[in-house]
């Protein structure tokens, strides 16, 4: 089962850094769009420490941002997007001060 | 002005040693000595490695430019499909390597979105359908500025866009890989599935060119104002 659906508006938790998380600094705190499931796998923060078969597993998503919602001073066009892939563990729905 | 080869430095080894070329070299020489494998496995097995160039991905490409079938099959599962020209995945360690991968997912670029791939945290890249990756592309400086900057990085390779095409940067920061499918350009009607491929060079599945009609990897444009003749 997966908490999110194509379409769902999610904040990337803004967590902490420490150890291996595979999560970017650049888009926690960040709202985007979840626009492809992914199959589930080993979080990295398990992987990390060599649990892959004993690691948790959870859903990752494809999450498409607007580039002028991660950088404030974006030099290129509106219509620019970044996407990349987010375990569900650092996913929240998005607030509706974001939307 | 003249030249002379007293102008040269003398050539000194780097003394700089990563703490991954180090962990590397621990790792390997401790398989070695438990006989995990000999050191010819390994010399070969990077001979191999380093050997794999962008051509299985042209092939893809070019393939499905003529085959629309194919390309359905080509995006709807690009692991799989890969191995209809005969790239697996998981060969031939079983677990992916020489790309640490899991799913393998090929990007199309259309009149309105044009894709552009990069790996902040290190430098994955679709190592068995592009080879190794370009020295630039595992640079901090496409790395960082690439996310941050696509419209001026790519330019810098020559790249433009208007306002209406979305330039979608792909982040691979888990175990997805991702390739470009760049568009086919005017001009190419009734070439061959060899000729096409011969213009899907390793920059236009990266996503920092797009192929042109006269361009291949190993040959120079036409209109380079007949420097070369």
């Amino acid at each position: 089962m997966t908490k999110f659906e194509i379409g769902d508006r999610v904040t990337v938790k803004d967590a902490t850094s420490m150890f291996h998380t595979r999560t970017q600094a650049f888009i926690r705190g960040h709202t985007g769009v979840v626009v492809e499931h992914r199959p589930a796998w080993v979080i990295p923060e398990d992987e990390a420490w060599g649990r892959v078969d004993d690691g948790r597993t959870e859903p990752f998503y494809v999450v498409r941002f607007q580039q002028t919602d991660l950088w404030p001073r974006y030099t290129g066009y509106e219509i620019d997007t970044l996407e990349t892939e987010c375990s569900e563990r650092w996913l929240e729905p998005a607030g509706e001060a974001d939307t | 002005m003249t030249h002379s080869h007293d102008d040269h430095a003398p050539i000194q080894a780097s003394e700089e040693v990563s703490e991954f070329e180090i962990l590397e070299t621990a790792i390997r020489e401790l398989s070695i000595e438990h006989g995990l494998f000999s050191r010819e496995d390994h010399r070969r097995f990077s001979e191999w490695a380093e050997s794999v160039g962008p051509s299985g991905g042209s092939k893809l490409v070019a393939k499905a430019w003529v085959d629309p079938e194919f390309k359905k099959r080509l995006l709807a599962d690009g692991t799989e499909t890969c191995k209809e020209v005969g790239i697996d995945w998981r060969d031939p360690t079983g677990s992916g390597t020489p790309s640490d991968y899991t799913y393998f997912y090929v990007l199309e670029n259309t009149p309105k979105v044009h894709n552009v791939i990069v790996c902040t945290l290190c430098s994955c890249y679709p190592r068995p359908v592009l080879g190794m990756s370009p020295d630039w592309y595992r640079t901090p400086n496409y790395r960082r500025r690439l996310v941050r900057w696509p419209r001026e990085v790519i330019a810098e390779f020559g790249l433009h866009f208007p306002s209406d095409v979305e330039v979608r940067v792909h982040d691979s920061n888990q175990k997805s890989r991702f390739m470009v499918m760049p568009m086919r350009p005017e001009g190419t009607e009734g070439w061959s599935e060899e000729q096409l491929a011969s213009i899907v060079t390793r920059d236009t599945m990266i996503g920092v060119a797009v192929p042109q009609v006269d361009w291949t990897a190993t040959t120079p444009p036409s209109d380079n104002g007949g420097a070369a003749r």
